[in-house]
C-alpha cells in the first residue's frame, strides 16, 4: 500500500458540488484534496476535453456559462491538491482510500465531502448488451470530452428531457440522430410543466435551452416522438436497429435516457443513512440542513443527495463548504448563517425545478418490458427469467444476489440494482434496502494494496 | 461502423499508435483507449458467457464493460478512464 | 396452536440439513429463520471443505492440538457426506474435492506439518507430506518460497451460495415447513414441550434444535440457558474471475490463509482475519449492524496470499466482506442435547460448513431415537457447569 497523506478536507468529486465546496472553503489556509476519476475537474456536466486537445466553442450554451465560471474560479484556487485519475475505493470516518496511476493512497482528513455525482439509470431491454448501445450520458461525455460521435445515426430513447439536449449536441457536431423517442405521452410531460409554472419560470435558461434544442432538431429534420416505446434493440455483432411500437428504426448507436441515479457506493460503504432517491430509483444520502450525513465528519452534496442538476449541486456544495468551515471553527454561527442564505435559497429553487423535471421525466410506467432472456445483470449474465423466479419466491435483494450472482460482478451491482429493486417492489411492499455495499467501491489491483515485494 | 472524430474546431494531440489485441491502431495523444478503439471501429471489449460481444456502456467508469488488460503491467483497467500513450499495448477479453 | 415434532431455529446449513434429514425420517418439522435462508455464515463463508487439522488448533499448544485431532474422526464422515450430497439432493452444488494443500514457509512450520500429519494418520485421515518441489509439481501456482505441504486428496470446496438453499428446497420437498422473516420472540416450556412464539408464529414442538450460528446464545437465553459462544467477524475477499488457476484448497499451517478458485473463476481469499464487530450503545456487540473492515486484516490476508500464490497480484480485488460466525470457549463446536433441558438440542460454534452435513445427519439420528456417540466430543454437556443455576 502506498503512502498516507494528511489533509484538512477531502472532497470526493470535482464536479460543481465539489468545486463550490472548495471555493467556499478557500481563504482559510486549509489543505484540501479533491479526488476525481477524470484527469481534469468539471464533473460529467463539464467533462473537459483532454489537456492535449484545443477545442473551439466548447459548451457554449447559455446554461453552461455559470458552471464554467465556477470551474474557472475552482481552477484558480490555491491550496488545492487535485487528485485526478483517482478512484475512491473505501471511505471510513476520517479516511479515504483511493487508487491512482501510482497505486493506492490513504488520505486522512478531518472532514470528508462526498460529491461523487450520478450515473445514468441502466435500463434493460432486449438487445441492450449489443455493442453500440450506450447510456445516453456516455454518448454525451464522448461529445464533450473526447470530441467523438459514437455513431453515424444515433437513436435516443427514454423518458428524460436531457435526450433532447444530447440530440441537439450530436446534430450541432455534424452527426445524425435517427429519432428522439420519449416513451411517455407528450401530455404527461406538458402536464408536469404546467403544474409548476413558477418553478419552471425560475429556470428559464434551461427551458430555453430545451426550446433551442427542439429548434435545432426541427431544422435537421430529426423526429421527436412521444409515446414511442423501445421493444427490442437488434443487430448481430453490434446494434443496427430498434423495434418500437411505432415501427422499426435503423441506427448504428443507441443512447438510453431514462434518468439518473446517485453514485451511492461510497456513502453506503461509509454507513451513511440513505433514502430512495426518486422516481428513477437509486439511493440518496440523508443529510441535515448543513449537508452533514448521518456519519460524523462526512458530508454530502450534489447528486449524492438526490439528482437535482448542476445548479443545485453547486448550491449544495457551497452550503457544505460553509458548514465544514463552521465545524472547523473557522467562522462563527452568524457568519455561517449569513453566508448560507444565498445558497440555501438557490438550493430550494433548483430542487423545485428538479422535482418538476422528475415528474416530467418519470420513467416508472414507461420502462421497456424485458424478455425472459434479457440480461439484467450485465457483469454476471443473469437474465430476467432467472430473477423473476427468485423475486416471486420472496427473496431480498441480498438473498437474490447470493442465489444468482446478480450484482456480484465487476460493477458491484451499480447497473442491475435498480432493475432488481423495481422487480421486488412490484411484488411486495418495496422497502428492500438493496445490496449491502462492499469494499472496494471500485475494483483494485491486489498488487496495489500491498507493499512492494 | 466506427465512431467519428469531430474535426471542425478541434485540434488533438500528436498522432500516436497503440496496439490492441496485437493490431496497431492510430490515434491521438489525449484520447482515451476507449475513444481510440471506437474511432477505429473496435467496439467489442469482451465476450459474455453466451459468446456475444459486449461494448462499452457508460463511458464514466461505472459499468466495467470496457475493461482491458495493459500488457506491460498485467493490470486490468477501464479503457474509458485510461489515456492512450504511444506504443501502449492492450488486450481485450474478446 | 400449531404442533410439530421438531422446531428448528436457524435457516443456515445445519438447520436446513437437519430439517431435510428429520423430515426424511418422517418427523414433522418447522424451520424458523429470522431473515432469509442462507443469510448468515452459511452463505457468507468461503466454502472450504477442509479436513486437515485447522491451524487454529495447532497454534495454542499440544492440548488443543490433541483436541483438534479428535475432530478428524468427524471429518472422515464429512468426506463421505460431501461426496454424496449432490446425488442425494439432485442438485449442482459445485462440490469440488480435488485435494487440499496446507503449506509451510519456514523450517518450524515444516516440523508442525509433520507433527500434524502424524496426528492425522493416527486418526485415520490420509495426508501426505510433500516437499516444496513435489508440491509445486501438483500445484505449479505455488511460490518458490513454499518449503513443504501436507496434501489431503479429499479436500476442496463447495458453493456456499448453492448448498443451503438446495437443502432448504429438499427439506420442503420432504414436507418440512420453512418460515423465513420470522423472528422468535419467546420460548416457553410447557408440559415437556417447547412453545415457540414470534410474529405470525405460535408453535408447540416436542423437540427444539437451535442452529442459529452467532445468534444461538440469544436463542438459548430465551430458554434460560447459557451457551458459551462468542461472535467473531471474519474477513473474506474475492478477486475478479480468471482462467482456471488453482484447482485445490490452499491453506497455511502458520499463517491465516485459505485460498481457492470458485466454479465461476473468482479466487476467494480468507483464513480467519478479523473484522471489527459493531457495538451497541450500551456496550456489547451488535450483530445486526455491519462489522467494519480492519485495513491491517486486508493487507495481512492479501500478503499471505501473495507469498503462497504469487499470481494473485495480477488480479483485481472486487469484493471484501465479513461473515459473522461464533466460536465456543474451547474452540470446538457445540453439537448435541443440552442435559439441563430435555428435548433441547444445539448445533453452533463454527466448522459448520465442512462438518455441517455431518452434524445434521448425526443430530437427526439422535433426535429420532438413535445415539449421539459420535458427537460426544462436541456435546453441550461439557458446559453443563455453566447451567447449574439455569434452566
Amino acid at each position: 500500500m502506498a503512502d498516507l497523506q494528511h489533509f484538512d478536507v477531502a472532497i470526493i468529486g470535482g464536479g460543481p458540488a465539489g468545486q463550490a465546496a472548495a471555493v467556499a472553503l478557500s481563504g482559510h489556509g486549509l489543505s484540501i484534496a479533491v479526488i476525481d476519476e477524470q484527469p481534469r475537474p468539471g464533473g460529467q456536466i463539464l467533462r473537459q476535453p483532454p489537456a492535449r486537445f484545443a477545442v473551439q466553442a466548447w459548451l457554449e450554451g447559455r446554461s453552461y456559462a455559470p458552471l464554467k465560471q465556477l470551474l474557472a474560479r475552482f481552477q484558480a484556487l490555491s491550496g488545492i491538491t487535485w487528485l485526478g485519475e483517482h478512484s475512491v475505493i473505501g471511505v471510513q470516518q476520517g479516511s479515504v482510500m483511493a487508487m491512482g496511476p501510482e497505486g493506492v493512497t490513504t488520505i486522512s482528513a478531518r472532514h470528508i465531502l462526498i460529491a461523487a455525482g450520478c450515473q445514468d439509470l441502466a435500463v434493460p431491454v432486449s438487445g441492450w448488451t449489443l455493442p453500440g448501445v450506450y447510456a445516453a450520458g456516455g454518448i454525451q461525455a464522448f461529445l464533450k470530452g473526447q470530441q467523438l460521435l459514437v455513431g453515424s445515426r444515433v437513436l435516443l430513447a427514454g423518458t428524460h428531457p436531457l435526450q433532447l439536449l444530447i440530440a441537439a449536441q450530436i446534430v450541432a457536431a455534424g452527426g445524425t440522430v435517427a429519432a428522439v423517442m420519449f416513451a411517455q405521452p407528450r401530455s404527461a410531460m406538458i402536464g408536469a410543466l404546467t403544474k409548476h409554472p413558477l418553478a419552471a419560470l425560475r429556470r428559464a435558461p434551461d427551458l430555453l435551452a430545451t426550446a433551442g434544442a427542439l429548434r435545432t432538431l426541427a431544422r435537421a429534420g430529426t423526429p421527436v416522438l412521444f409515446g414511442a416505446k423501445i421493444e427490442a434493440l437488434t443487430g448481430n455483432d453490434r446494434v443496427s436497429g430498434a423495434i418500437t411500437n411505432q415501427g422499426q428504426v435503423a441506427c448504428d448507436a443507441v443512447g438510453l435516457c431514462y434518468g439518473f441515479v446517485p453514485q451511492s457506493a461510497v456513502p453506503r460503504m461509509a454507513g451513511a443513512q440513505m433514502k430512495p432517491a426518486g422516481p428513477a430509483g437509486g439511493w440518496a444520502c440523508v443529510h441535515d440542513e448543513w449537508m452533514r450525513t448521518s456519519v460524523p465528519g462526512i458530508a454530502a452534496a450534489g447528486e449524492a443527495v438526490g439528482v437535482a442538476g448542476a445548479a443545485a449541486a453547486a448550491a449544495g456544495g457551497s452550503l457544505a463548504g460553509i458548514a465544514i468551515a463552521l465545524d472547523l471553527g473557522l467562522i462563527d454561527a452568524d457568519a455561517a448563517d449569513r453566508a448560507a442564505r444565498q445558497p440555501r435559497r438557490a438550493l430550494l429553487q433548483h430542487r423545485a425545478f428538479a422535482a418538476l423535471l422528475d415528474a416530467a421525466a418519470d420513467p416508472t410506467d414507461h420502462f421497456p418490458k424485458p424478455a425472459g432472456d434479457t440480461i439484467i445483470c450485465r457483469c454476471e449474465d443473469v437474465d430476467h427469467a432467472t430473477l423473476t423466479g427468485q423475486v416471486s419466491a420472496g427473496g431480498s435483494a441480498n438473498a437474490i444476489k447470493l442465489a444468482t450472482r446478480c450484482g456480484m460482478g465487476a460493477c458491484q451491482g451499480r447497473n442491475c440494482e435498480p432493475s432488481l429493486l423495481r422487480m421486488i417492489a412490484e411484488t411486495g411492499p418495496g422497502s428492500d434496502p438493496g445490496f449491502t455495499a462492499r469494499f472496494p467501491a471500485r475494483q483494485v489491483s491486489i498488487a496495489d494494496l500491498l507493499p512492494p515485494e | 461502423m466506427s465512431a467519428d472524430r469531430i474535426i471542425h474546431g478541434v485540434v488533438r494531440g500528436e498522432p500516436i499508435t497503440i496496439i490492441v489485441d496485437g493490431e496497431p491502431l492510430a490515434c491521438f495523444a489525449g484520447e482515451t483507449v476507449a475513444a481510440a478503439m471506437l474511432a477505429a471501429g473496435v467496439d467489442a471489449f469482451r465476450s459474455d458467457r453466451r459468446g456475444k460481444p459486449r461494448g462499452l456502456f457508460c463511458n464514466m467508469g461505472s459499468c466495467y464493460e470496457c475493461q482491458v488488460t495493459l500488457v506491460a503491467s498485467g493490470r486490468r483497467v477501464r479503457a474509458c478512464l485510461t489515456q492512450a500513450v504511444d506504443a501502449m499495448e492492450v488486450v481485450t477479453r474478446g | 396452536m400449531e404442533r410439530a415434532d421438531v422446531a428448528i431455529i436457524g435457516g443456515g446449513l445445519v438447520g436446513c440439513a437437519a430439517a431435510w434429514q428429520l423430515a426424511r425420517k418422517g418427523a414433522s418439522v418447522v424451520l424458523i429463520e429470522a431473515g432469509d435462508i442462507n443469510a448468515g455464515a452459511s452463505g457468507q463463508n468461503a466454502g472450504s471443505l477442509h479436513f486437515q487439522i485447522e491451524r487454529r488448533f495447532l497454534e495454542n499448544g499440544d492440548d488443543l492440538a490433541e483436541q483438534g485431532a479428535q475432530i478428524v474422526a468427524l471429518s472422515r464422515h464429512a468426506v463421505t457426506d460431501w461426496a454424496t450430497i449432490e446425488g442425494d439432493l439432485a442438485a449442482d452444488l459445485h462440490v469440488a474435492m480435488d485435494g487440499g494443500l496446507m503449506v509451510a514457509e519456514t523450517a518450524e512450520q515444516v516440523a508442525l506439518l509433520e507433527r500434524k500429519a502424524a496426528r492425522e494418520s493416527h486418526e485415520g485421515l490420509a495426508v501426505r507430506t510433500l516437499d516444496g518441489e513435489q508440491a509445486r509439481t501438483i500445484a505449479p501456482y505455488l511460490s518458490p518460497g513454499i518449503l513443504a505441504a501436507n496434501f489431503s486428496a479429499d479436500e476442496g470446496h463447495a458453493d456456499p451460495r448453492a448448498v443451503t438453499p438446495a437443502l432448504a428446497d429438499a427439506a420442503r420437498r420432504e414436507g418440512a415447513s420453512v418460515r423465513t422473516a420470522t423472528r422468535v420472540r419467546t420460548i416457553e416450556r410447557d408440559a415437556g414441550r417447547f412453545r415457540v412464539e414470534g410474529e405470525g408464529l405460535a408453535l408447540s414442538a416436542d423437540q427444539l434444535l437451535v442452529a442459529a450460528g452467532a445468534w444461538s446464545t440469544e436463542i438459548c437465553a430465551l430458554v434460560n440457558i447459557h451457551m458459551p459462544l462468542y461472535p467473531v467477524a471474519l474477513l473474506m475477499n474475492a478477486t475478479e474471475r480468471t482462467a482456471p488457476m488453482v484447482p485445490h484448497l490452499v491453506q497455511h499451517v502458520g499463517r491465516r490463509l485459505s485460498l481457492k478458485q470458485t466454479h465461476a473463476g473468482n479466487l476467494l481469499i480468507g483464513g480467519g482475519w478479523p473484522s471489527r464487530l459493531a457495538q451497541t450503545p450500551n456496550g456489547g456487540f451488535d450483530l445486526s449492524a455491519r462489522a467494519q473492515m480492519i485495513p491491517e486484516s486486508l493487507t495481512g490476508n492479501l500478503l499471505a496470499a501473495r507469498d503462497v500464490v504469487p499470481g494473485v497480484t495480477q488480479l483485481n480485488l472486487i469484493r471484501s466482506w465479513t461473515g459473522v460466525t461464533a466460536i465456543s470457549s474451547d474452540q470446538l463446536p457445540i453439537v448435541g442435547p443440552v442435559p439441563r433441558v430435555p428435548g433441547l438440542w444445539v448445533a453452533a460454534g463454527g466448522s459448520a460448513f465442512t462438518l455441517g452435513l455431518t452434524f445434521a445427519r448425526m443430530l437427526a439420528d439422535a433426535m429420532t431415537g438413535g445415539d449421539a456417540d459420535e458427537l460426544a466430543l462436541l456435546s453441550p454437556a461439557r458446559f453443563e457447569h455453566l447451567n447449574g443455576f439455569m434452566g
